[in-house]
């Protein structure tokens, strides 16, 4: 009983400095945040107060509401282009790429993650411009006219993110897959299933687990990212991340900054309830 | 199918590809501006980023903060984990979950959170509360990790230590790091990784030492020039090599 | 071989410590600046003349640097570049020390950048202007006819829909907008505000992208567009050598004056060097080099830098046509707390729709 009651303290004495960091550096100052965002802006003057008039606003100026639903657009759109783009490039590299080549092949498919993470970003936009390359090269095979606008709208931003999480996606879904037992398709096969149905009736869902875990990561950072559609948007639509940051960097409001914020961490909460059973978020 | 299937690999492998080549190859232009035409090669901008003083400053700052925030995530990870898989404690799933829940939040909310906290209690933004800041998104990653690798064989072994009359710091240090030297190495890796290239938290949480990729913002808001190119793809091909050789020794054992 | 480790990892954390502490050992002076003043070739000579280090922090905006300042502690900051026209909001929140203005060489000033109705509050000078120019119409003469520049009607002409970019700063393009609708940058407040919002939204959807200085400068110098409003001589003199088809005008509405000025923060340890620091900015040498600086161009406030900068770069801040500027030039709007917070939300919602 003693040698249990040891145990645990000891147990408790590790797991302390990991809690209390956690506790006074996460959770205090999370809490700190949802005061600020109770208080509000009086001249530059900050004042502290329990009134929900951020959030008021938040729901009713049109500006900053729709820049709820930017974000969740574009959250959406990324994150079902990405899975879609990933899946069969890690079923690819996990069955059809020769074993030894394979760790090759998905080290290049991630070779971009070492690039800064400002700079990827800042290389699309070269990249996607009027004068950048991808216009020049379809102009100058004639499969287009003239350049159209990529970059400054929507879908740069979209395809700059696509980017990213593409990689992260084929990294999760890959070591779902290699995890996979052969003997599932080999025995499928043998029941008379054809390769289309082996994969569609039997490793898609075995690899939900990954996809699921890749695609909330993805939600989590795509919708949380400040980067991406600053330098690749064109300010022509601004994003949760971006708000935020205007309301920090050009007028000093620290309240509203904080509500958004909680809105956005109130998104994060409700995505992460919706597919956490198929989380395992201490496994990743 | 296995056409089909070569072709959407290297289609999908160009896409990839395509942004950090077209950033490697236009460091070298020789000319004002990073965008086509290509008008001859020069090295003048990787000259000009390399006797940069604040560059070259951001970059120790960068190195130093991740090497030690993720030398102080990875302690306390390991103390969390190796603590919470010895014994069942009241409210372990209550502090498995919090320990893990800074992973589910944006970096933006965290850096948020930290700038008022310090504005309040007086701590002057700096690499020091960026490093707090890193420590904070990176302990449950670690913790996470090394949770995962300790196994019924690894609780066994430490318990015989336990038995045997060694002191908890010796059953950590001489029996329970070794036998988790990779899940270590990897946790260590991946957290040095996401401090290294980490912005927004290093961005509102710095004042005049700044990280490497804040000061590769300014660089990029005060003026359109090949040597952003040229960061960009030092940092690439420092990394690249760097994982590569991690690759090759530490990971091959470790890896099917 | 645990002794081995503890002893390596105990010299690394040794090393770095060390290698922190000597950096921060060298005598400082903290500066809250614009972008233009972080430029090595204008902070070295100052940097070896004194012996001392110069921390550069950059901000945007006049709001987010007063709230950057009264976040701070007293002495955590010794200089600050300030916008001329929102010196007196610093001072009202007992942000700025006086400046010992007779210790500096005004002199030989252009008269029309001294500025002094908005450096002094109630007889005293609070700072100095060091570099001024205007946000107008940049433009790249090979791509619109420069005829049409002549007025700012041609932007809500239609002729240039999808090719202008907006300049990412609210107050000089709503004062240029102000301007198109025949209202002086010193009358726009809230009662006039509203009537602008139609005009600009409908700027707005004639333009590409609404983008940063580096934003601006890609569009205009890779001709993704063609025109840039708010734009001037800081956008375009930077890539002359590149691009010498990027110009800028003053239309017949006029444009609007912008001017930088610097000032000593209240609560700094150092005044003497704060006030070493300002000597040589607005001496010729150091107005010379911050009028060329890599960040942006502009006029150097004092007069005198013509003798050290070379006829070439004269030619591109176009020295000679001062005088005419300067009589057409309105300085930016001064908006109270409020009124600035109305035209916040009047530009995120521009940026929004």
């Amino acid at each position: 009983m003693s040698i249990e009651k040891q145990e645990k303290r000891q147990g408790a004495t590790l797991v302390a400095p990991a809690l209390l960091w956690t506790l006074g550096f996460f959770v205090i100052p999370f809490a700190a945040m949802v005061m600020m965002s109770l208080a509000h802006l009086e001249g530059r003057e900050i004042v502290q107060g329990h009134d929900l008039g951020n959030y008021l606003r938040i729901f009713t100026d049109p500006s900053l509401r729709r820049g709820i639903f930017v974000s969740l657009e574009i959250t959406a759109v990324v994150t079902v282009i990405s899975v879609l783009l990933a899946w069969p490039l890690a079923w690819i590299i996990a069955t059809r790429v020769p074993a030894r080549w394979r760790r090759m092949a998905l080290l290049l498919a991630v070779l971009p993650f070492w690039t800064s993470y400002v700079v990827r970003s800042y290389s699309w936009a070269l990249v996607l411009g009027e004068k950048g390359v991808v216009m020049n090269a379809l102009v100058g095979l004639g499969l287009l006219a003239e350049p159209v606008q990529i970059m400054a709208t929507r879908s740069a931003t979209i395809i700059g993110f696509v980017h990213f999480f593409v990689m992260l996606l084929t990294l999760t879904i890959y070591s779902n897959l290699i995890q996979l037992s052969p003997n599932y398709a080999r025995a499928a096969e043998d029941l008379g299933a054809s390769k289309w149905q082996v994969i569609r009736l039997v490793i898609l869902p075995l690899t939900l687990p990954g996809v699921m875990t890749g695609a909330f990561l993805t939600f989590v950072l795509c919708i949380g990212d400040y980067i991406t559609p600053q330098i690749l948007g064109g300010n022509n639509e601004l994003t949760l991340p971006q708000l935020i940051m205007l309301q920090l960097g050009r007028r000093g409001d620290f309240p509203m900054a904080s509500a958004l914020s909680v809105v956005l961490m109130v998104i994060v909460t409700l995505a992460y309830a919706a597919c956490a059973r198929w989380l395992k978020m201490e496994r990743v | 199918m296995k056409y089909l299937s070569w072709a959407y690999l290297v289609a999908l492998f160009g896409f990839i590809l395509l942004p950090v080549v077209t950033l490697v190859i236009f460091s070298f232009q020789d000319g004002r501006l990073p965008v086509p035409p290509f008008k001859g090669v020069t090295f003048e901008w990787y000259a000009e980023i390399l006797t940069d003083r604040a560059m070259m400053e951001a970059l120790g700052n960068s190195l130093i903060v991740a090497l030690l925030s993720s030398l102080v995530a990875l302690t306390l990870g390991f103390l969390a984990a190796s603590g919470l898989a010895r014994v069942v404690l009241p409210g372990s799933v209550v502090m498995r979950g919090l320990l893990i829940a800074p992973m589910t939040v944006s970096y933006l909310i965290i850096a948020l959170g930290l700038l008022q906290m310090f504005n309040k209690v007086g701590i002057r933004p700096s690499l020091l509360a960026t490093g707090i800041g890193h420590v904070v998104i990176n302990l449950p990653l670690c913790f996470a990790i090394l949770y995962a690798a300790i196994g019924e064989h690894q609780k066994s072994a430490l318990k015989a230590a336990r038995d045997l009359g060694a002191r908890e710091w010796q059953v950590l240090w001489f029996v329970a790091a070794p036998m988790l030297t990779p899940a270590l190495a990897a946790a260590f890796f991946l957290a040095f990784t996401f401090s290294w290239d980490e912005f927004i938290i290093a961005f509102l949480l710095t004042r005049f030492d700044v990280t490497l990729p804040v000061e590769i913002w300014s660089m990029l808001r005060s003026g359109l020039s090949p040597a952003t190119n040229a960061v960009g793809s030092l940092v690439f091909l420092v990394s690249v090599i760097v994982v590569v050789a991690l690759e090759l020794t530490l990971f091959r054992k470790g890896s099917k | 071989m645990a002794l081995k480790h503890t002893c390596s990892i105990l010299a690394v954390t040794a090393g770095l410590t060390s290698a922190l502490a000597s950096a921060a050992q060298a005598e400082d002076l903290n500066a809250l600046i614009w972008c233009d003043h972080a430029d090595p070739e204008l902070l070295q000579p100052f940097e070896e003349a004194h012996d001392v280090r110069v921390n550069v922090k950059e901000y945007e905006g006049t709001a987010a640097g007063l709230t950057l300042l009264e976040q701070s502690r007293p002495g955590d900051w010794d200089v600050m570049v300030i916008d001329a026209v929102d010196v007196g909001r610093a001072v009202e929140r007992g942000l700025l020390a006086p400046l010992p203005v007779d210790q500096l060489a005004t002199d030989s000033y252009f008269p029309e950048a001294v500025l002094a109705d908005h450096t002094t509050v109630d007889g005293t000078t609070y700072a100095v202007t060091e570099k001024f120019g205007y946000n107008t119409i940049a433009y790249n003469k090979a791509a619109v006819d420069p005829a049409d520049m002549a007025s700012l009607d041609a932007l809500w002409s239609g002729k240039y829909d999808g090719r202008i970019a907006i300049y990412d700063y609210y107050l000089p393009v709503l004062g240029l907008v102000g301007l198109e609708a025949g209202i002086d940058t010193a009358d726009l407040g809230a009662d006039t505000l509203e009537t602008i919002r139609e005009p600009l939204m409908k700027l707005n959807a004639a333009s590409k992208q609404v983008s940063d200085v580096v934003g601006s400068q890609t569009a205009l110098a890779t001709g993704e567009v063609d025109v840039l409003i708010g734009g001037g001589e800081w956008l375009t003199a930077v890539l002359n050598a590149e691009n010498p088809d990027l110009d800028w005008t003053i239309p017949e509405e006029g444009g609007l004056l912008w001017a930088q000025s610097l000032a000593i923060v209240e609560g700094t340890e150092k005044p003497e060097l704060a006030l070493e620091f300002i000597k040589y900015i607005t001496s010729p040498e150091g107005q010379a080099r911050l009028a060329t600086s890599s960040c942006y161009w502009g006029m150097p406030a004092n007069k005198a830098a013509g003798d050290v900068l070379t006829d070439e770069q004269k030619a591109i801040l176009r020295w000679d046509d001062q005088p005419d500027y300067l009589s057409r030039a309105q300085l930016y709007p001064v908006p109270d707390a409020d009124t600035d917070a109305a035209m916040q939300d009047l530009w995120t919602d521009m940026l929004q729709n």
